[in-house]
């Protein structure tokens, strides 16, 4: 084909694409001191010249930065040279889009960059820890290898090959659920591009179409994510998804049992005895909080003491002085006297005194400590002493209890003869 | 006429405009200060463990008589809620006046694997209500649930209605068992049994990969192609790189709350089926008789709107309110409209329902 047959758009594409090769170039030498720049490889030197600069920022963003822009970059370039090697010099971007993505179907599909996230499903989610046989590849025929695996073991050293063979055949099980998920990846990947060209047909009438690579990526996003949520929520998903998740964890269990044995044979703590310990101090824990009384009783003496401090503010504020001078437990004490001289207090008692008028200052502290004991009454309406009687049931028992009744009932007599 | 009306220069020219950014980030991501979080002054007030509660101290003293103790999920960080200046929920509710409050759960580690539900909901959340009930001299407190930690607040608030004045939940979710709820689905066949026993603590990359692939092409590709546009700005890096470090600095989930979570809430959906048992107690939350605001996003893909609109039909309060945000799951903490909307909508509630 000569020169003649090339539209000039197309030499201007050429010009462009040779322009595009050289600013990776000079990026690359720009970021790489002393970089070679070979084109096309300006994206690696580029991706490289970061790794100094990562530490700088959260880790890993610089990475997912490099490798989404090179699978755009890697989209946008698809795309313009499908459409640069048009045969009749006009793209046609539908079809320079199927070969893009190989679409519809095939393995291709799953070896364009903007598919590849799909390989690494497997890796994500419940299902995905890192594999450690991640590297080898499936056996061929794994139904086969299974019945090989499940043969009876003999011998002195007969429970020690039984254990890798259940190792083994884990592996193998989970092998097969891993094809079984991939299946199901690329039935998303297949059903994104059917959905995709359906939302290309919607952007058929003028004002709607696409005109940009950025758009039509976006576009592809949408339809790729749609699909995905279709397979990621169906029944048959959730079945190959748990089964999966459990492969993984059974293969797992038997590679931390087999470390267990060797960990034991070399007098190293193991796993399981770690999680006796800990499990252990979890519940002695729970015991010494229940044995304390537990949250409920801890929240009871909290509430008792938010009262007390709520009567004391109250009590002060008062600034009654007959709360300050005969405080309660003053109550207790009690003179000791003679039995004579008690009698001549008590007939003293019972001789009427001639009435007298209260002096000013009396009735002016009476009324104080009236006020003060209608504001105690509205902070704990009579309930104090019945809370405390409940609390100290709640911290020391029926049989702890009866041992005070006396004192009790000595406080309350006491109590009596003061109000008299 | 085809559906694609791409000029091949334009084409071209927009290939070499990524290029030239891509360049140009080199230069932008090194002059990057290290990104920082958490802008609000605070002061500890409680610590058990590797629990910490918090006061937030705003420019002037609260108006707001009863505090409001955020709680917030275990599988990420909480300061979500006051990442920047101009995205700060607990900020913005400073402002207007609230007394906030927060539980930092911190990093689990081995020694916490056997922590239950019973010890996350009865244990840490109870005793951090009664210490910040204590510290603002009331007897109940505002109890504002985030996502997981809305669900642990639910249960907090049907076992102890007589702690909470009202309840607001964010993003929560109740249903565990809609048809949109794509990680419900994902654990629904999982032997969690065999899954917590083999792992132990759920390993927090593990976690995040789980999240990354609820919407895989968005969330692992399209996000960073967009990153392309703002590369030259060193403002939108700065916030672009920390709320990417809140979403992958996340924290390792306790085993035995995990196997309960995993069991009782997604495969059982016993919050809204009944028989959930957290330690001695059952909760219903029926039970939950205070005023209750919902909040919930529309376009969230972590909790859809349909798994936390039913709570209206299973509490027992007669004061019931819903909010829908037109956002998604984050976006309802860090989106310019959220800031305008959501503490403006949580303060007006609150204070409709302050007492004199």
């Amino acid at each position: 084909m000569g020169d003649s047959s090339i539209p000039d758009w197309m030499k201007q594409w050429q010009a462009l694409s040779q322009q595009s090769l050289n600013a990776w170039s000079d990026a690359a030498r720009g970021a790489t001191p002393g970089g070679a720049g070979m084109p096309g490889a300006g994206f690696e030197q580029w991706a490289r010249a970061f790794t100094p600069a990562a530490a700088a920022g959260p880790a890993g963003t610089v990475d997912r930065l490099v490798d989404g822009a090179k699978a755009y970059v890697a989209f946008m370039q698809s795309l313009i040279a499908a459409g640069a090697n048009a045969p009749n010099g006009i793209p046609s971007w539908s079809d320079a889009l199927r070969q893009a993505f190989a679409a519809p179907g095939g393995n291709a599909l799953f070896e364009h960059p903007l598919a590849q996230m799909w390989k690494g499903a497997p890796n994500g989610g419940f299902a995905g820890m890192p594999n450690p046989f991640g590297a080898m590849p499936p056996p061929a025929d794994l139904g086969d290898m299974k019945s090989w695996l499940k043969l009876p073991a003999f011998g002195f050293l007969r429970e020690h090959q039984e254990h890798q063979q259940k190792g083994a055949v884990a592996f193998v099980e989970y092998q097969e659920q891993v094809a079984r998920y991939n299946a199901q990846m690329l039935e998303a990947a297949r059903r994104g591009f059917e959905l995709f060209e359906g939302k290309l047909a919607e952007r058929e009438q003028p004002g709607r179409q696409i005109e940009s690579l950025r758009a039509l990526y976006d576009l592809w996003v949408d339809a790729a994510e749609e699909a995905y949520a279709e397979i990621a929520l169906s029944r048959e998903f959730q079945e190959i998804y748990g089964e999966l998740t459990n492969a993984q964890m059974r293969l797992r269990a038997q590679i931390q049992q087999e470390v267990e044995r060797l960990s034991v044979d070399l007098g190293m703590p193991t796993r399981s005895e770690l999680n006796s310990i800990g499990e252990r101090l979890q519940a002695l824990r729970r015991e010494v909080r229940a044995q304390r009384g537990g949250d409920a009783l801890i929240d009871e003496i909290a509430g008792l003491r938010g009262e007390f401090e709520a009567l004391k503010a109250a009590v002060k504020s008062s600034r009654a002085p007959v709360t300050r001078e005969v405080p309660a437990r003053t109550v207790i004490v009690e003179p000791v006297v003679a039995k004579s001289e008690k009698a001549r207090h008590a007939k003293a008692r019972k001789t009427p005194a001639p009435a007298k008028a209260t002096p000013p200052v009396r009735a002016k502290r009476r009324a104080k400590a009236e006020r003060a004991e209608r504001a105690v009454a509205a902070v704990a309406p009579g309930n104090f002493a019945s809370r405390i009687a409940k609390f100290a049931d709640a911290s020391l028992g029926s049989g702890r209890r009866k041992e005070r009744p006396p004192a009790d009932k000595a406080d309350a007599g006491k109590r009596k003869k003061k109000k008299r | 006429m085809g559906p694609i009306k791409i000029e091949p220069t334009k084409a071209l020219d927009e290939a070499l405009t990524t290029q030239r950014k891509l360049a140009v980030a080199l230069d932008t991501l090194r002059k990057v200060d290290d990104v920082d979080f958490g802008v609000t002054a605070k002061e500890e007030i409680y610590r058990e463990d590797k629990l910490v509660v918090y006061r937030f101290r705003g420019d002037r003293p609260p108006t707001a008589k009863v505090p409001i103790l955020i709680v917030y999920a275990l599988v990420n960080r909480p300061y979500m809620v006051d990442l920047q200046d101009d995205k700060s929920l607990v900020k913005n509710l400073l402002a207007r006046g609230e007394d906030v409050y927060l539980i930092d759960w911190g990093y689990p580690d081995g020694a916490d694997r056997w922590l239950t539900l019973d010890d996350y909901i009865n244990g840490y959340i109870a005793r951090s209500v009664d210490a910040v009930a204590r510290r603002a001299r009331v007897k109940k407190i505002n109890l504002l649930g985030i996502c997981q930690g809305g669900a642990f607040s639910l249960c907090f608030a049907a076992m102890h209605p007589h702690k909470v004045q009202n309840l607001i939940t964010m993003v929560t979710p109740v249903d565990f068992q809609t048809p949109e709820n794509m990680l419900s689905n994902w654990v629904q066949r999982m032997d969690v049994d065999l899954f917590v026993d083999t792992l132990g603590n759920v390993p927090a990359d593990l976690m995040n990969l789980c999240y990354l692939m609820l919407k895989p092409v968005r969330l692992n590709q399209q996000k960073y192609i967009g990153l392309v546009d703002i590369l030259d700005d060193k403002v939108e890096m700065e916030n672009f790189l920390r709320m990417e470090k809140w979403i992958f600095d996340s924290p390792d989930q306790a085993g035995e709350a995990f196997r309960q979570f995993i069991k009782d809430f997604y495969q059982g959906n016993k919050l809204v089926k009944g028989g959930l048992r957290i330690g001695e107690r059952e909760v219903s939350l029926a039970n939950i008789t205070m005023p209750v605001l919902n909040v919930f996003a529309e376009q969230d893909h972590l909790v859809p709107p349909s798994a936390s609109r039913v709570l209206g039909e299973h509490v027992g309060t007669k004061d019931y309110t819903q909010i829908a945000f037109r956002g998604g799951h984050i976006g309802i903490y860090v989106s310019g409209r959220a800031q305008r909307e959501v503490p403006s909508a949580i303060h007006d509630w609150l204070a409709q329902r302050a007492g004199p």
